[in-house]
């Protein structure tokens, strides 16, 4: 395994808040073999870029472990050693392998034998610096090449990303988009990294740019045995790169597994709601099922992050009392006026819920009625008429665990633990 | 691989938008004019005063038998000052003078400035905090009192002019810098740097300094029209013991006992500070439209 | 809605000139193109292939460094670019500041159409939107601006109107018979009235119980008399009465007017809450909500056309689909045109009825979207198709070469230095429109009788 990221935590502190953070990444497993490349796919807030980050240390994970060029073997010691909580085996394998110790000369090791490429072409490179040099810097920085040699590399490298050698003299702003974006690759691979990440390095790019540009990568993985970890919110370039695909939502893994699997048999309720958003031409969208936006960070849904909007949700979930309690309270107002002027509701705690005005047959009714689309009520597990009022309590809810739902295929849903 | 001569390396077709950008600013070129033509006079006066027939280059002096200012003539074309002093040869002496001490005190002053603007921006976090609270103070420090206080200390001459007015306007340097870092530093390139492996040290002074530098640049060259202000205001009101001292703000309180009589003695040295002034910061406005990128494409 | 048969925007040989320090860009050379009334027309092309200058152009909101060197451009009837044109072509030398006194003028005859004829929704929501007003100010604004009469007249009704008038208007309602409504309620003097009981009665996220009530509660709201004559002199010439306080009262009434008729229009699309969110700034809302309310400052007073200049480029995937799907909606439900300006093909597919393929300032094809998507004919769209991915990945094939330098650009055909298909004719001139049936058209040699030599 070129690189394996266990339990990587972000947590970014809110300025002014104390003790609240935002939770950009939490709690994510992720690998990635060598030369394979993995898509990491998700929509804005997902945490996908900032994961891409700290697993090489630009960004310092707040807590986990990145195992940097771990044979498979003792991973696996490792995730064993993890699931026993014997600390102190995974202390003894962190100590070989993990990047998130590394100083001086070691750390600069590392930054030669990982690259990145930015989304953004126009402000990735310094405008101030010829290409030359900026091509030149992650050779020169790392101690990978002394200033002669690595100028000749350059030469090399601009070939490779197919730019004319009079490029080497000119500066940024001569070039257009994609051109940039092939010296940002360049640069990128110039210490002839064992792993690049790649943060939708063609997402400013128009798309027959981004398809030559695809195919560039997809030719320097063949020649140079690269593993790559491409960033991406955009499924379809997903597709087309990633041998194996991760999909995050709101800081936590949702699914993983084979490109084909996740692509044509999406097992997590938010894959396939994304991949069924994905316009196309040849194919008019359905219905769109998915309402509302991606949650805060700083106080995340509980259980299942994606609960809140998942159309097929269930009483574990991670329905609270508020939820269901402003879940009742709209389809009240929405469909029952009536019920709607008497209904008094208040949260006690986080699974219990207070209703005066109505009664219990009352109440039950509605919630027959409603659950099927107002799936908070589904978490109610009784309704009990105690003391002149009602007095709702819901199901226990809890995070949902990855389950392997084919080979290599896993999903983090109660949908699927349910079954098996 | 060179393209073409010399010319068209050196005259980059950035570099000639840049020239053109410049000098359709009407405004702008006087300004640069004005300022070539007194940085012309300091280094002539400087390294070859005998070119223009100055045998005293670096003190005024006066004449006693004719101590009182005369008007304007064909000897003294802008007349002299009390004691005698030919205001013409004083002033273009003094130019040097006062140009060169606002050099000094500038550039020393932005540099200072400078690097603590970028490590404090880069680093952030306490290190922020405390240089930025260091220069808080420095800031609050009026540059009258500041001047007395060190003139008390040290004595009042010319030395500690320079340093009072050092310590009091590097600060300005150091939030100008701060707040151009502080857009550098959330440009993806310094994130690049950092994963090629680049160390802080590399990423502050090859990768931010350069890139905000120009700004501050241009602050620098309109700061020097400043400083000549208060250089000439410190010296006029006292602050420097000696006499014969070529400098406008003093050659302007010569002649202040005959202001009603001989008016040109105060006014002539004036109007030279407030053209410099006003030149400087004509030439830097016209610099900052050729950096700034929008005003740079648009007509 | 069914289309019409007659264009609403006609642009027939446009060419602009984009003057600035680096030398002239030509962004548009020769653009021809229509859009029918009611339909959806989709531009799609790269960048700096002039889609956005287009759309700009018709709204009549250009810089002062461009100059419309030729061509017409007819909204409706009126020619918004021929003050430009004939500056230019009268002018011996271009000069910006001059063009500007032009564009002034055009400005001033261009407030009578834009944001009530033609309105513009742009790609960035945050910054189309004024961070420091409530968003339902925001969109009561624009009604403000140019409907005030209406806003006067809804008020005025409401005051009128006794407990007797609703009960008989929910009768039309219950029949969904708008247009008896709509006779009743000028019979009783009653204007206004209609606007709002249809708005509440279109919503499908209430109740029908519900959405009696409040049609029920419509009434016998009694204004202060001191506003009543102003609001009557509103209503009649749309104007502020000038009279100091009068004034401000009816500012005043007519602004809470404005957002009750907010909360409404962003009931029908589809937002949750609306009374709650009008009061919200737009930090507060997410991107999807904000882009639903710049969408209805562009349509709430009901206009003809609609540009849309990558109305979805900045939402997350999932969000862009509910838009989409509400822009189909908007499209049943009204009669307006819209123009959609996109780079992404696969959501031009989703939206247009026609599609036209711009490239360096140029139409090189238009035509029905079943016929452009499904037998692309330019090489161009070609091309441009192939290089799009797909969920089931297929090989994925780029286009060699660079957009031209529109300071520079080539000679004869624009695509001719990158197309597979270039023949001696495309070096040289320029090819033109070739009709190839059923309002498919293609502007290429290949189909002009080119020779292949």
């Amino acid at each position: 395994m070129i690189i394996a990221g266990r339990g990587l935590r972000v947590y970014f502190p809110v300025k002014g808040v104390r003790g609240a953070s935002v939770r950009a990444v939490d709690d994510v497993d992720v690998e990635v073999k060598e030369g394979e490349i993995v898509g990491l796919v998700g929509e804005s807030g997902s945490g996908k870029t900032t994961l891409g980050r700290a697993l090489i240390r630009l960004i310092e994970p707040t807590a986990g472990e990145a195992l940097f060029e771990i044979p498979d073997h003792e991973l696996e010691r490792y995730d064993e050693a993890r699931e026993r909580g014997d600390a102190e085996t995974m202390k003894l394998i962190s100590s070989k392998y993990s990047v998130l110790r590394l100083k001086g000369k070691a750390l600069k090791e590392f930054r030669r034998k990982v690259g990145i490429v930015f989304q953004d072409p126009y402000s990735s490179l310094d405008p101030r610096m010829r290409i030359a040099d900026i091509i030149a810097e992650p050779m020169i920085e790392t101690g990978a090449y002394d200033r002669d040699k690595a100028m000749e590399k350059v030469v090399d490298l601009l070939e490779e990303v197919q730019l004319p050698s009079e490029f080497a003299d000119r500066y940024p702003h001569e070039l257009s988009g994609g051109q940039r974006q092939r010296v940002a690759i360049a640069r990128g691979i110039a210490t002839d990294p064992r792993f690049v990440v790649l943060d939708e390095p063609t997402s400013a790019l128009d798309v027959s740019v981004q398809a030559e540009i695809l195919e560039l990568l997809r030719e320097l993985r063949e020649t140079h045995r690269m593993a790559m970890l491409f960033i991406t919110h955009n499924i379809s370039v997903v597709s087309y790169m990633a041998d194996r695909i991760y999909v995050m939502y709101a800081g936590k893994l949702m699914e993983k597994g084979p490109k084909a699997e996740v692509i044509r048999k999406p097992a997590h309720p938010y894959t396939q709601a994304l991949i069924s958003a994905v316009p196309e031409v040849g194919r008019l969208m359905r219905r769109v099922v998915l309402k509302g936006d991606v949650p805060s960070l700083v106080s995340p849904p509980k259980g299942c992050r994606f609960h809140p909007r998942c159309p097929v949700a269930i009483a574990t979930c991670g329905w609270t009392a508020d939820e269901v309690a402003e879940a009742l309270k709209r389809v009240l107002e929405a469909r029952y006026p009536e019920l709607s002027q008497r209904a008094r509701l208040r949260p006690l705690g986080e699974l219990e819920l207070e209703v005066r005005g109505l009664s219990a047959p009352e109440l039950k009714d509605v919630v027959e009625r409603e659950s099927e689309f107002n799936r908070a009520l589904k978490s109610i597990q009784s309704v009990s008429e105690e003391g002149g009022r009602v007095m709702v309590r819901l199901t226990k809810h809890s995070e949902p665990r990855m389950v392997e739902v084919a080979r290599g295929h896993l999903a983090a849903c109660h949908l699927l633990s349910a079954s098996s | 691989m060179a393209k073409g001569g010399l010319t068209s390396r050196i005259l980059t077709p950035e570099r000639k938008l840049s020239l053109q950008v410049f000098f359709s600013n009407k405004l702008a070129v006087v300004g640069l004019v004005i300022v070539l033509a007194y940085v012309a006079d300091a280094l002539i006066v400087q390294f070859a005063p005998w070119l223009i027939g100055l045998k005293y280059p670096f003190k005024v002096i006066p004449d006693y038998s004719n101590p009182v200012p005369q008007p304007p003539s064909w000897k003294h074309p802008f007349g002299t000052t009390y004691p005698g002093i030919d205001l013409l040869r004083a002033v273009v002496k003094a130019i040097r003078f006062d140009l060169g001490l606002s050099v000094v005190i500038v550039v020393p002053g932005a540099l200072l400035g400078i690097v603590i603007g970028i490590v404090a921006t880069y680093f952030g976090g306490w290190v922020d905090d405390v240089l930025m609270r260091l220069t808080d103070i420095f800031f609050s420090v009026p540059y009258l009192v500041l001047a007395i206080a060190i003139g008390y200390a040290l004595g009042r001459n010319i030395t500690s002019m320079v340093i009072a007015l050092i310590i009091v306007w590097w600060p300005l340097y150091a939030r100008y810098t701060r707040s151009v870092t502080l857009q550098v530093k959330e440009l993806t390139f310094i994130e690049a740097a950092r994963a090629a492996g680049a160390s802080n040290y590399k990423i502050m002074f090859r990768h931010i300094l350069p890139n905000a530098l120009p700004p501050v640049l241009v602050q620098m060259s309109m700061d020097l029209g400043t400083i000549m202000l208060t250089i000439s205001g410190l010296a006029f009101i006292g602050f420097l013991p000696v006499a014969n001292i070529p400098e406008l703000g003093y050659l302007s309180t010569l002649g202040l006992n005959y202001i009603n009589t001989a008016p040109w003695a105060v006014i002539v040295p004036g109007v030279f500070i407030v053209i410099f002034a006003v030149a400087v910061y004509l030439l830097g406005m016209g610099l900052m439209d050729v950096i700034n990128p929008r005003r740079r494409s648009s007509l | 809605m069914s289309a019409g048969r007659e264009p609403i925007v006609t642009v027939r040989n446009l060419r602009l000139w984009y003057y600035t320090r680096r030398g002239v860009y030509k962004a548009l050379n020769g653009v021809d193109l229509e859009v029918m009334r009611g339909e959806v027309l989709g531009v799609a092309g790269e960048s700096g292939c002039g889609k956005s200058t287009l759309g700009l152009t018709i709204m009549g909101l250009l810089p002062r460094n461009a100059a419309i060197v030729d061509g017409e451009v007819l909204v409706d009837g009126f020619d918004v670019v021929k003050p430009l044109r004939e500056y230019y072509k009268k002018s011996k030398r271009f000069r910006p500041d001059k063009n500007e006194d032009v564009l002034k003028r055009l400005h001033k005859e261009m407030m009578r159409i834009r944001g009530v004829k033609v309105t513009m929704v742009f790609q960035e929501p945050m910054t189309a939107l004024n961070p420091v007003m409530p968003v339902g100010y925001q969109i009561a604004e624009v009604v403000l601006q140019h409907n005030m009469s209406l806003l006067a007249k809804r008020r005025l009704a409401r005051a009128r109107a006794t407990k007797d008038d609703v009960k008989e208007a929910l009768n039309f309602l219950r029949a969904n018979d708008y247009a008896g409504l709509i006779e009743y309620v000028k019979a009783k003097g009653l204007e206004g009235l209609e606007d709002q009981m249809i708005a509440i009665w279109r919503r499908r996220d209430l109740h029908d119980l519900v959405k009696e009530i409040r049609v029920l509660s419509l009434c016998c709201d009694p204004v202060n008399p001191i506003a009543e004559s102003g609001l009557r002199y509103t209503a009649r010439t749309n104007k502020l009465p000038a009279a100091p306080v009068i004034r401000q009262l009816v500012r005043r009434e007519l602004v809470k007017e404005g957002y009750r008729k907010a909360a409404e229009f962003l009931g029908l699309l589809g937002m949750p809450e609306p009374e709650k969110v009008v009061r919200m700034y737009p930090h507060e809302l997410s991107g999807g909500m904000r882009q639903r309310v710049v969408i209805a400052t562009a349509m709430i007073n009901n206009p003809e056309l609609v540009i849309l200049d990558e109305p979805t480029s900045a939402l997350d995937v999932t969000v862009q689909a509910g838009i989409l799907e509400l822009l189909g909606e908007l499209k049943q439900q009204t009669n307006a045109a819209f123009i959609f300006i996109s780079h992404d093909l696969s959501i031009l597919y989703q939206v247009s009825d026609r599609v036209a393929i711009m490239y360096a300032g140029k139409v090189v094809e238009v035509g029905p979207r079943d016929a452009v998507f499904k037998e692309p004919k330019h090489p161009y769209t070609q091309m441009l198709m192939e290089a799009v991915p797909t969920l089931e990945p297929h090989e994925l094939k780029g286009i060699k070469g660079e957009v031209p330098d529109l300071r520079n650009p080539p000679k004869g055909c624009m695509f001719h230095p990158r197309c597979p298909y270039a023949m001696p004719i495309c070096r040289e001139r320029e090819p033109p429109m070739v009709d190839l049936g059923g309002g498919h058209r293609v502007s290429c040699w290949l189909y002009a009788g080119g020779d292949r030599k």
